[in-house]
């Protein structure tokens, strides 16, 4: 029944379409080539009517677009001068098709494309899943969170909402019924989680974004940082509180299923003392406990990992926070200067390298000016052969003087030491079976993710660049995690490594063919899509259409508020019909020079535009991740529930987009910081 | 006839397949850079411009293969529900009034661009004594023409299916969500999603 209606509406929306251009065809001037200037711009409105018809007919939009600009380019020619028409129209299209192909925002997509697939064929999920599980076991509707992290970290890493919703269908939804869960809940926490990699950077939805906005993508990515992370927490908290408040949807697990099972080391250890850091060290140190030295080695060196990640955060931060760059402007010395280039270089290598031990010395606070270490000592005798004319010492030992750490840095010390102590006073043997799972599923995406992302959003690398870093990062993952499956899987008989190696070499040339494969055609997608809309939009703007819509949008006398809502809810509305890519590349273009009249940055708008599109991923009756979830789903369970299951998440998203529009700090701060905007 | 389809299938996908492998070499590429930029402190002038070729060959040239995998981006809400009459009609009209225009445009302009090019042995002027750019322009050319072949096979499917009422098939190819692997890749059989449905009829009467 829903179907039929759909159709009628479709078909109305279509009809009505179709009569109001051709009543307001200009019919009589469109023949013998004297269309006036009102005349195109109305065939400019026109065609985009057409397009919308013509797209919602099901015909591959980029040859609609193409097709479609080719004849109302030649159109707006014809109309200037009949005999170079065809010529403009030529040039311009292929003009237009060479600036895509040589677009260096771009090149990003498939590089990105390409990275997902592979990760999402090292097939990490389910130890990723189990993992989460087992750390979130004592949280409310734990499975519900950890099934949202996981998709959450998954589809960043990956980007493909099918894939994930469908994994996650077989993997986490039946847990959930299991456990006990409610249809409806479990349904929505894969769906909504599985939508996030659109927002959460680095997503191609930003990429395609920033190409036709013109707005950096790296900005992009700073800023779409928090509101994604914010809509994962609104999403996890809304579930916990939940949880709380109707156990009966989310009944806790057993005792007996929230336990960790201890290996017999563990096991031996753990008799002996209940902290394994401390135990392990006192088993280190002396007595034997009838567990080899190198596993107590392995237990102690993990439990002290925690320690010595946020020591080198707090290393670095001192770095960055004392680095003598202000004095640059007064030490005006060519000497001078040198001197700084090679202290900054020295300080990043050792920040680097020796960067944990020497973190209690370097960090005494009280102490304004730090004792001359190594690094400074050395730094004058590293300058000065490389400058012909040595600066006095003063000079040189001017610059060098790190600058007082600010208050800021102080407060993170303060809070990287709590978070030190915290760990180590929860530390437990079942905490550090938890987090060894962690360090082989969760860790490992999460710094590829934070490493593509840290590159781009510092600035050390181009969008591209990082994700061809990236995509090779998910080559190593793939590789590396299709070999310790093999490894596990081995039979008994064949244990050497080299079997091994060959069938995971085997695979893993499946893997490449296929995500070549794949990424060859999601991006030819894509990027066709592009060459479509370059001669469209260049068509809309000869004809003068955008200038239309612009009088007529300024005539309205509209709020930034009122254009922003509308804004919005035209985009929501066209979310129904159209996917994603077609919605940014067709209107976009529209939405962008309106925003200068009203006040409107376009990253902010990007940003808003980024999760609007998110909700239309969620929103019935062309939700894509529930066909995906039904797809996958014990045949009881029908649409309708996993629809109502995502209507609360859906609430939560407009709620976010609320929040973003009352608070753009949440979005515009992060790049402000780092790009002082 | 459904040979002569096949056939222009599977050069369309083997050039597909072919130029897929660019984002291989176009990873390696890029990554060996910036590990020579920031590693070995010699990046080159003329990477820039290796990467951009590689990324725009890689997609033109993958534009066939797509459409023969079915693979454009359309507007599913109503299309999915026609008949398969219904569909091959819509199809076949826009293919004659939108894709071979389009398309055709495409190919001849960009004969003549590359051929410009080709004549002045043109070379990328981002960088100082950059890279010839001719054989890149004469990608585009290249790739609409098969473009157009594969368009032309597309429009004779369209035929076959309004005379016969189904869509004749296709090859089979890598798709991106395929439940079929991905259940196996979990170990997940039928039955146990069968299974579960215990607990999800059991949830019914509250």
């Amino acid at each position: 029944m829903i179907i039929r209606k759909e159709l009628w509406f479709g078909f109305g929306l279509m009809a009505l379409i179709v009569l109001s251009v051709l009543i307001l065809t200009p019919w009589g001037n469109l023949f013998d080539a004297h269309l006036s200037h009102a005349d195109l711009g109305v065939l400019g409105l026109l065609m985009l009517a057409l397009i919308v018809v013509a797209i919602m007919l099901g015909f591959p939009t980029a040859f609609t677009l193409m097709g479609m600009g080719v004849f109302f380019a030649w159109l707006a020619y014809r109309s200037v001068n009949p005999q170079l028409a065809v010529n403009q129209v030529l040039d311009l299209f292929v003009q237009r098709t060479y600036g895509v192909m040589s677009n260096d925002v771009l090149i990003a997509i498939p590089l990105f494309l390409f990275m997902g697939y592979l990760v999402e064929r090292a097939q990490l999920i389910d130890r990723l899943f189990h993992s989460l599980h087992l750390a979130t076991s004592r949280v409310p509707g734990s499975l519900a969170v950890a099934s949202i992290v996981t998709c959450a970290i998954f589809a960043t890493a990956t980007g493909i909402v099918g894939a994930v919703v469908t994994l996650m269908g077989l993997l986490a939804f039946p847990a959930m019924l299991k456990a006990g869960y409610n249809i409806k809940v479990a349904a929505g926490a894969i769906t909504a989680g599985g939508c996030l990699g659109i927002l959460i950077p680095p997503s191609v939805l930003l990429i395609v974004y920033g190409a036709t906005a013109g707005v950096s993508v790296v900005q992009l990515y700073a800023g779409a940082f928090f509101p994604g992370f914010m809509l994962a927490f609104l999403y996890i908290g809304y579930i916990i509180v939940l949880a709380k408040w109707k156990p009966n949807l989310m009944p806790p697990l057993a005792e007996s299923e929230q336990r960790v099972p201890l290996p017999p080391h563990a096991q031996a250890l753990a008799r002996r003392g209940r902290h394994p850091l401390a135990t392990s060290w006192r088993a280190l140190m002396g007595d034997a406990p009838g567990v080899s030295k190198r596993t107590v080695f392995a237990q102690f060196f993990v439990s002290l990992l925690p320690a010595l990640a946020i020591a080198a955060i707090i290393v670095v931060a001192y770095r960055i926070a004392t680095a003598p760059e202000a004095q640059v402007s007064t030490a005006g010395l060519v000497e001078a200067g040198g001197a700084i280039a090679a202290d900054a270089s020295q300080s990043e290598q050792s920040s680097g390298l020796i960067g944990a031990p020497d973190t209690e010395e370097e960090n005494k606070p009280g102490e304004l000016a730090p004792p001359p270490g190594a690094q400074e000592e050395k730094k004058p005798a590293a300058a000065e052969p490389t400058s012909a004319t040595p600066a006095p010492p003063d000079a040189a030992a001017a610059p060098a003087k790190r600058l007082p750490a600010p208050p800021w840095f102080y407060v993170l010390l303060a809070v990287c030491v709590g978070t030190i102590l915290l760990i180590y006073w929860l530390w437990n043997w079942e905490r550090l079976e938890v987090f060894k799972l962690l360090l082989a599923s969760f860790f490992p995406l999460a710094l590829l993710i934070l490493a593509v992302l840290g590159s781009i959003v510092v600035g050390l690398a181009t969008p591209a660049e990082a994700a061809a870093v990236g995509a090779f990062g998910g080559f190593v993952l793939a590789a590396i995690y299709r070999f310790i499956a093999h490894w596990r899987d081995r039979p008994q008989s064949e244990a050497s490594i080299g079997v091994v190696l060959a069938r995971t070499l085997k695979e893993f040339g499946r893997i490449m063919k296929e995500s070549c494969f794949l990424t060859a055609k999601t991006s030819a997608m894509v990027c066709w899509l592009f060459v479509g809309s370059g001669i469209f939009s260049a068509a809309f703007a000869l004809l003068g259409g955008q200038e239309i819509i612009e009088k007529w949008v300024l005539s309205l006398n509209m709020t930034p508020l009122q254009f922003m809502i509308l804004a919005q809810l035209i985009i929501f509305i066209l979310g129904w019909p159209l996917e994603w890519t077609e919605i940014i590349i067709i209107f976009m273009p529209i939405f962008i020079p309106l925003l200068p009249h009203f006040g409107i940055d376009p990253l902010f708008f990007g940003l808003l535009v980024a999760l609007n599109l998110q909700t239309a991923f969620l929103s019935p009756p062309v939700a894509m991740a529930a066909f995906y979830l039904k797809g996958v789903s014990p045949p009881h369970v029908t649409l309708n529930q996993i629809f109502a299951g995502m209507m609360p998440f859906m609430g939560i998203q407009i709620i976010a987009l609320i929040l973003l529009y009352m608070f753009p700090g949440i979005g515009l701060w992060l790049p402000s910081v780092m790009y002082a905007k | 006839m459904q040979k002569t389809l096949l056939f222009v299938d599977k050069v369309s996908t083997w050039v597909g397949h072919a130029f897929s492998w660019f984002i291989v070499a176009l990873t390696l590429h890029v990554s060996w850079e910036v590990f020579r930029r920031y590693a070995m402190d010699s990046p080159r002038a003329w990477a820039f411009d290796v990467m951009i070729m590689f990324y725009g060959a890689l997609f033109m040239m993958a534009g066939a293969y797509t459409l023969a995998k079915n693979g454009h981006v359309r507007g599913d809400v109503l299309y999915g529900f026609f008949r398969p009459r219904t569909q091959a009609t819509i199809d076949l009209i826009l293919f004659i009034v939108f894709f071979l225009p389009g398309v055709f445009a495409l190919t001849w302009a960009g004969f003549f661009y590359a051929q410009e090019s080709w004549h002045i042995n043109e070379h990328s002027n981002i960088t100082y004594e950059g890279p010839p750019v001719y054989p890149f322009k004469a990608i585009i050319p290249l790739a609409g023409a098969i473009l157009l072949v594969q368009g032309i096979v597309e429009i004779i499917r369209c035929v076959i299916c309004i005379k016969q009422g189904y869509w004749p098939s296709r090859e089979e190819d890598v798709e991106e969500v395929d439940v079929d692997k991905l259940k196996e890749e979990l170990n997940v059989k039928d039955e146990d999603i069968e299974k579960l449905d215990v607990y999800v009829t059991r949830e019914k009467p509250r």
